[in-house]
């Protein structure tokens, strides 16, 4: 298992032109971020131009990362997020695709999400979700996991826009007071 | 943390007290945010530091969601496309595109020296419709062309008192009808658009204040041509007609 100072090594080579270094980034890393894509874009075609583009983008800007601020898993999960909702809603709003049909077709595997524990942290942030309502915890996996946007999610639960955000803060709160010591 | 928030009730539907940026900071770091709003938020982390560090906090909390995915390897062909286009002389470059006319331009500008002698030259002796620079920081690159004439096309001088690039034709018109696009190139870095420009008439090129600190010695000017309204993707989708060094007068 690659360790969080080796990350940060080759980052820093990464952001000085270091080609080398990019590649043992992308070795010890691209699986984890390519779950965490194809977890929100489903379609492995679209979900392996968005890997492509994450990496780029980690390329470019590896000079930026600041291990004061974020561990460069969470840095390179931030991107990779990004990058796969960016491409899951431009995708959405193409008038043949049913944005509802999507949510459907991953919602099947929601509830499995937290059986699969890769770490410590895994476990207490999912001891975090069990103490909330089922609806609230699954709505902001929801919003993690599948790029949707408050308006979807609160569409999909049959519930006002401002409800759901109040679901949602209201257990994001709840998490932080719980993880937090 | 400790609060009222401990304490509430589960079945209560009022919303917790949250201040804006604190929601704010949440919803960026859940991915509810539209990506212009998104783009506020970072644009404001870049400036604000206390908000930054709540930010961050929200997004330490939320990665271990990440943790409860099961990694999937990506096939292989992934990594040969991230590595053409990162480091384009060594890597196999498919056909037509930007990259394959990349060592080619390369050695061309390998003689820019010498051709920049030239340039000068031509600056000077033809009549200039942008006032001249002031001299000492001033650099400039022989934009020649990428096809065996190796002729020079343009002439470029960056003035950093002006933040500009002036663009000086030394040839006919090589677009070709398509839209010209400039390019800065930093050592084995990827293509930094410096903007649409006109090959047709002499200019003034305004570059964005953060890019002009990548406009030194050595570093490589290009022009693709592109559709209308420049490259939709933020790199070069065309060939490259004309590539130059910058060097110091």
């Amino acid at each position: 298992m690659t360790n969080v100072t080796d990350l940060i090594r080759w980052l820093s080579a990464a952001g000085g032109g270091d080609t080398v270094a990019l590649k043992s980034l992308y070795d010890a890393t691209s699986a984890k971020l390519y779950g965490v894509i194809l977890r929100i874009l489903v379609d492995r075609q679209d979900a392996e131009d968005v890997l492509q583009e994450v990496y780029v983008t980690v390329w470019r800007k590896a000079a930026e990362f600041d291990p004061a601020r974020a561990s460069p898993i969470t840095w390179m999960v931030t991107i990779a997020r990004n990058r796969a909702i960016d491409r899951f809603r431009s995708r959405a709003s193409r008038p043949t695709t049913g944005l509802e049909a999507a949510a459907e077709v991953r919602d099947q595997s929601i509830s499995a999400d937290m059986v699969i524990e890769a770490s410590q942290d895994a476990r207490r942030l999912g001891t975090a979700l069990a103490t909330l309502d089922p609806r609230h915890a699954n709505v902001i996996r929801s919003a993690y996991f599948e790029g949707l946007s408050y308006d979807a999610l609160a569409a999909r639960e049959g519930v006002p826009v401002g409800t759901l955000k109040s679901w949602v803060r209201r257990g994001l709160i709840r998490m932080r007071s719980e993880l937090t010591p | 943390m400790t609060g009222p928030d401990d304490q509430m009730d589960p079945n209560d539907q009022t919303n917790p007290a949250m201040t804006p940026d604190d929601a704010l900071a949440a919803d960026y770091a859940l991915g509810a945010l539209d990506r212009t709003a998104r783009r506020d938020v970072e644009l404001r982390m870049a400036r604000d530091p206390a908000y930054a560090a709540i930010v961050d906090g929200w997004q330490a909390l939320l990665v271990p969601l990440a943790d409860a995915v099961a990694p999937v390897v990506p096939p292989a062909q992934i990594w040969n496309r991230i590595s053409a286009t990162i480091a384009p002389v060594a890597a196999v470059a498919p056909a037509r595109s930007f990259w394959s006319s990349l060592p080619l331009w390369r050695a061309l500008t390998a003689g820019a020296t010498a051709v920049a002698a030239v340039a000068v030259s031509l600056l000077v002796a033809r009549p200039d419709p942008v006032p001249p620079p002031a001299p000492g920081a001033l650099l400039t690159a022989a934009m020649a062309a990428t096809d065996k004439s190796a002729a020079v096309l343009l002439n470029a001088t960056f003035d950093p008192a002006r933040g500009a690039v002036i663009l000086t034709p030394a040839a006919a018109d090589a677009s070709a009808g398509k839209q010209p696009e400039l390019w800065v190139i930093v050592g084995t870095h990827a293509p930094r658009s410096l903007g649409v420009i006109d090959m047709r008439a002499p200019q003034a090129h305004a570059i964005p204040a953060d890019l002009r600190p990548l406009l030194g010695q050595g570093v490589t000017l290009a022009i693709s041509l592109e559709p209308a309204g420049g490259s939709p993707t933020g790199l070069p989708t065309g060939p490259v007609v004309a590539a130059g060094k910058l060097a110091a007068i």
